[in-house]
């Protein structure tokens, strides 16, 4: 079996247990919606102030919870099923690439949703040019944030307060993300290229995507 | 003797001498008195990035020859790290509000991405904290240890790559921007905090060996040593 024919059979599995478990769209979406209606009422319903804030809520509901997809429960192998992958020769480095598809695709979604609901609630103010940016950029964090949470999710494997210790990892690193994100949108309003900061978001995907693959072994023993 | 003790003797009279440096040298023209404080806070994270780099290549060399030394030379250094930048973030801020009017601005990149080098350090130091198998622990932080260090040059550069109040290096390799007076108190300072963390450093694997040991004597003891039986136990 081919390296990405592996990294393809781990996604679909994937994506099959989530679509059993719902962790991502039945818990973690209605969370992030939830924390959608908090802002505003948290800044006494100043329309004004919503508005201008509603692409960075946005964008900081994204990381918050995209970690959280990328560290769900069910995607938190078993030691047994993680042996059994071993004993079937899956290779490290594609089953890392396999989870991070799976995790960017999920992250996708909920991003999209998150997005249709804060356009409705918010109501933002969006530059021209906005749809184009806003997609490549949303792209390249969700890839970022997948593997980054699938690092944090291998380095805290079985560990008692995994969820929290896997977050303060995951939170710290993923600024580059976030800064690039934000930025992109507000070069759009300024009349700037977006270029420097998509480079920014590309370089750290590709960072993450390199180091994930390089260190898929020690990370695959440092699981057991 | 030990080297220790040695290494905070020179380390305290190199410090002193690097203060005495530091105070006596003239003010500077803009930020007057207040300027002083950048002996201490630009060596403090000059140190840390050092610290960082070592805590780096401790990781890549466990990771590649799985030897204990390493993993206890890459924890005591981020933990040295730590203490340093947190000097350096509390030195700047007293500084910002003395000269900026401002402790903490979000429109400089350098602040926050130290800040976030910071939490990353300290996430490190916590995935240790939960770990008790000292090989797997070993194994976990060092891939952290080995992806962590690429927030070093970040920090570094991020007052060249964004427009910021902060100011750009004043030390490059093309020169410096400050008058010899100045340049030769940061140089000492810097010189005496190397001597600093290496102290502390040597301090820290000290002790990092000393827990070693003490984890595997209890281990032997536990195998050894068995409770009574409850028929043996005599009331006394």
């Amino acid at each position: 079996m081919s390296f990405w024919a592996q990294a393809w059979e781990v996604a679909r599995t994937d994506i099959r247990i989530e679509s059993r478990a719902g962790e991502v769209f039945k818990v973690v979406t209605p969370f992030a919606v939830v924390a959608l209606l908090v802002f505003p009422i948290a800044l006494g319903f100043q329309l004004s102030v919503v508005r201008e804030i509603g692409i960075g809520v946005f964008w900081a509901l994204s990381i918050l919870f995209g970690m959280q997809i990328a560290l769900r429960q069910s995607a938190a192998d078993s030691l047994e099923r993680r042996d059994v992958q071993a004993l079937l020769g899956v290779d490290p480095a594609a089953r890392f690439t396999g989870r991070v598809m799976s995790a960017t695709l999920l992250t996708l979604g909920f991003m999209g949703v998150l997005l249709v609901a804060m356009t409705l609630l918010y109501a933002p103010s969006l530059p021209d040019g906005w749809a184009v940016g806003l997609i490549v950029t949303s792209a390249l964090m969700a890839v970022g944030l997948a593997e980054l949470g699938t690092l944090a999710g291998e380095l805290t494997a079985g560990l008692r307060n995994r969820a929290n210790l896997a977050s303060l990892i995951v939170a710290p690193l993923a600024i580059p993300l976030v800064m690039g994100a934000s930025q992109s949108l507000e070069a759009l309003a300024r009349d700037e290229s977006i270029l420097p900061w998509v480079l920014l978001l590309a370089a750290s995907a590709l960072a993450l995507a390199v180091g994930g693959v390089a260190l898929a072994r020690p990370l695959e023993e440092a699981a057991q | 003797m030990t080297r220790t003790k040695i290494l905070f003797g020179l380390a305290g009279i190199a410090l002193a001498y690097g203060l005495w440096m530091a105070f006596t040298a003239p003010p500077d023209a803009l930020q007057g008195e207040y300027a002083r404080i950048i002996n201490i806070h630009v060596p403090s994270f000059w140190l840390a990035f050092l610290a960082f780099f070592v805590t780096a290549f401790g990781s890549i060399m466990w990771l590649s020859r799985k030897r204990q030394r390493w993993d206890r030379l890459a924890n005591s250094s981020a933990e040295v790290g730590v203490v340093f930048t947190a000097i350096g973030l509390v030195t700047g801020m007293i500084w910002g509000q003395a000269v900026w009017g401002i402790a903490w601005d979000w429109g400089d990149p350098r602040m926050a991405s130290t800040a976030v080098m910071f939490f990353v350090y300290l996430a490190y130091l916590a995935l240790r904290a939960a770990i008790d198998d000292p090989v797997i622990r070993a194994r976990r932080s060092a891939i952290l240890g080995a992806i962590a260090v690429i927030q070093v040059p970040l920090v570094y550069y991020s007052v060249n790559l964004f427009r910021t109040i902060h100011q750009t290096q004043s030390i490059r390799p093309d020169g410096s921007t400050l008058p010899d007076e100045m340049l030769v108190a940061m140089l000492v300072n810097v010189a005496a905090f190397t001597l600093l963390y290496i102290a502390l450093l040597s301090a820290r694997l000290e002790v990092a060996k000393a827990e070693e040991s003490a984890e595997t004597e209890s281990v032997l003891a536990g195998d050894a040593v068995k409770p009574p039986k409850i028929s043996e136990v005599k009331d006394v």
